[in-house]
């Protein structure tokens, strides 16, 4: 993986140039506006996989995202209310073709609603779906278009704007010198999770070493306890790494969100989500979901669970515990 | 006033397993209007700014002994709830295919057992005034059924004229139509488009260019799809025109006078698209004179030929939405 989740992120509005839109201010900066080398054109042959990827972080209907560019890939990164951060990466190996040109790293912002729906109408079930990206176009719009056919083309300009300039980073860092985290089935932590929505707002999650264990504990309208026991069950738990009694509130909202929308592939490879807590009890939830294409594909390697590496969407969410001095302890 | 026929089993299953469903999309409540020769389910002729849409059978397709009279030149219209009508036909199905059809035997001798379709007046439960209905009648092994539809009072002599005006206007055809190239693949399309935005610009052109585009502040999405078939006039493609993008194709297409555009309601589009329920063989789109509406027209083949079945027409209007309300 290219990407760290705890990276600082270059904000490119130190640019050369500067370039807007004559419709209203909606302009975009970026590090090249050169209309004959864009700064980014790319080629993606499986926008389902994409487009199971966003849906992935689309926890409510009106939702801002930025995207960056980089000559690693695109990453999309929505935020919620300060408390709740998602990023999807989308590595340059899952494109068929890559041609990044601009100096720095573009940043620019959508409505994810949008791009996400736009991109649906790209993805027509019994029809070749290949696309190309575009970015900047002449203002400064992102530009798809699908390339399957001659006699038969969709194509999009999707308006961009530019991104808040705070750094939306929330700077997750180890939680001490052994990592804290647990890899559980997808379909199980999405399931637990569900199950939690009955007893109310908020979610204690804690870890502890003796008997290795997970708890998520829930109280409000009624009690309840959903246990993970590494030794009781290790299908379920696939890692467990805790030296430590670690117990963080998070808000069930926010929870929720990390996996409300992932896609039913993921659900059906159940694969395996991680879930690291970090300093602060900063909560990292991570998924895998894939871009490969389906037709290249073999039957007898996906029943092994086997995929291409290069072709999975990374997905993490980062949750910001609720503060309540009285339930930490580290 | 008098409507009395028997449905054949062809016109049972055009309606029940084909049309009705489609037109009931189109909208719940239409006039079914009955000629000497033709039955004909009409949406908002008389009504203005929903999709039209006009179902044309010939008597033949549907009927056998078809009896109608009426004051009014032999014509009889009235409103009717096409859900309503569906579950009354399939409710009636279950029992008149208990006898097989109308190819049934009794003890080797052949009976016929037929499913009656009439117009009737009656008194319903609790009340003092007769109400008109449309009334379906067939017996099966061990019953008799009868299901009968409420429908309008029949239309006024004044009012089926206006009717009459109303489809006589609608029969206009557009110059050009071009042939929608997969109409499930349209559906589709149309169906993800219309998260997008609420009004689509249409774009037809004489060289078999279809451009459906939805352009709003934020977003511009668009499909084109080239070299269909056309019926009606065409005109042959400028040599330079395969470089450009769909957008300066259509626009260049326009100055030309090669092509028209109009504006119409996503959702009515999607709606027209779903008349590919009634199981046509193909279907047309073409831009009414002066760009006045959006048509389509559908086309049925004779089973198991490619010729056209005269005898069942389908086609939708579209209402041009005024380009400032975009």
């Amino acid at each position: 993986m290219k990407f760290d989740g705890g990276q600082t992120v270059h904000i490119c509005l130190v640019s050369e140039t500067e370039k807007r839109s004559d419709f209203g201010g909606k302009g975009m900066t970026s590090s090249v506006v050169d209309s004959e080398s864009p700064d980014l054109v790319c080629e993606l042959d499986n926008v389902q996989g994409m487009v199971d990827a966003l849906t992935s972080v689309r926890w409510k209907r009106h939702q801002d995202a930025v995207l960056e560019l980089s000559e690693h890939g695109i990453v999309l990164i929505v935020e919620d209310t300060g408390c709740l951060q998602a990023k999807v990466y989308l590595q340059r190996e899952l494109f068929v073709r890559y041609e990044y040109n601009a100096q720095g790293r573009p940043r620019f912002g959508v409505s994810l609603g949008l791009f996400v729906d736009c991109l649906n109408t790209f993805c027509i079930p019994g029809h070749s779906s290949t696309i190309e990206f575009k970015y900047p176009g002449p203002d400064m719009q992102l530009l798809l278009k699908s390339t399957a056919s001659l006699s038969a083309c969709t194509y999009a300009e999707i308006r961009t704007r530019i991104p808040d300039t705070i750094s939306w980073d929330y700077n997750f860092e180890p939680a001490g010198s052994t990592p804290i985290n647990f890899t559980v089935k997808s379909a199980a932590l999405k399931e637990a999770i569900d199950d939690l929505e009955w007893p109310g707002s908020s979610v204690q999650i804690i870890l502890q070493p003796v008997p290795p264990s997970v708890t998520f504990k829930a109280e409000g309208h009624g009690d309840l306890q959903i246990d993970f026991m590494y030794y009781a069950n290790m299908d379920l738990l696939a890692a467990f790494n805790c030296d430590q009694i670690v117990s963080h509130r998070y808000k069930y909202k926010f929870l929720r969100a990390t996996t409300s929308n992932i896609p039913s592939s993921v659900i059906k490879d159940n694969r395996g989500s991680k879930v690291t807590i970090g300093r602060g009890g900063m909560l990292k939830v991570q998924h895998l979901v894939s871009v490969a294409r389906p037709s290249t594909s073999h039957p007898h390697i996906d029943s092994a669970g086997y995929q291409q590496p290069s072709r999975i969407a990374y997905i993490e969410f980062f949750v910001k515990p609720e503060v309540d001095e009285e339930n930490v302890y580290e | 006033m008098k409507f009395k026929a028997f449905l054949t089993d062809h016109g049972v299953n055009l309606l029940e397993k084909r049309f009705l469903q489609a037109l009931d999309k189109m909208g719940k409540v239409c006039h079914l209007y009955l000629t000497r020769d033709h039955a004909i389910f009409l949406h908002n002729l008389l009504n203005g700014d929903g999709i039209q849409s006009i179902a044309q059978f010939r008597k033949e397709a549907l009927f056998e002994d078809y009896r109608i009279s009426s004051q009014n030149d032999d014509r009889i219209a009235f409103t009717i709830d096409l859900s309503l009508l569906h579950r009354a036909l399939r409710s009636i199905v279950t029992i008149y295919t208990e006898f097989g059809g109308s190819h049934s035997s009794d003890a080797g001798s052949p009976t016929l057992n037929r499913l009656q379709i009439k117009l009737v007046k009656k008194l319903p439960p609790h009340s003092q005034q007769p109400m008109p209905f449309l009334t379906f009648e067939t017996k099966g092994y061990k019953s008799a059924v009868i299901q009968d539809v409420p429908i309008s009072k029949p239309l006024s002599r004044s009012d089926v004229l206006e009717l009459q005006a109303a489809l006589d206007m609608a029969q206009d055809l557009p110059r050009t139509l071009v042939q929608v190239p997969d109409m499930n693949q349209l559906q589709n399309f149309v169906d993800r488009m219309k998260h997008v935005g609420d009004v689509l610009s249409v774009s037809i052109s004489r060289y078999g260019d279809l451009h459906l585009q939805i352009s709003t502040s934020l977003i511009t999405l668009g499909a084109e799809f080239r070299k269909l078939l056309v019926i009606g006039e065409q005109a042959q493609v400028p040599a330079g025109d395969d470089n450009l993008s769909a957008q300066s194709r259509t626009r260049r297409a326009i100055e030309r006078g090669d092509a028209m555009s109009v504006q119409v309601s996503v959702k009515h589009f999607f709606k027209s698209l779903q008349c590919h329920l009634a199981k046509p063989d193909c279907a047309f789109y073409g831009i009414g004179q002066q760009g006045s509406c959006l048509t389509v027209v559908f086309q049925f083949f004779v089973p198991g030929t490619r010729q056209t079945d005269k005898s069942i027409s389908l086609h939708c209007r579209l209402p041009v939405l005024d380009p400032g309300t975009n």
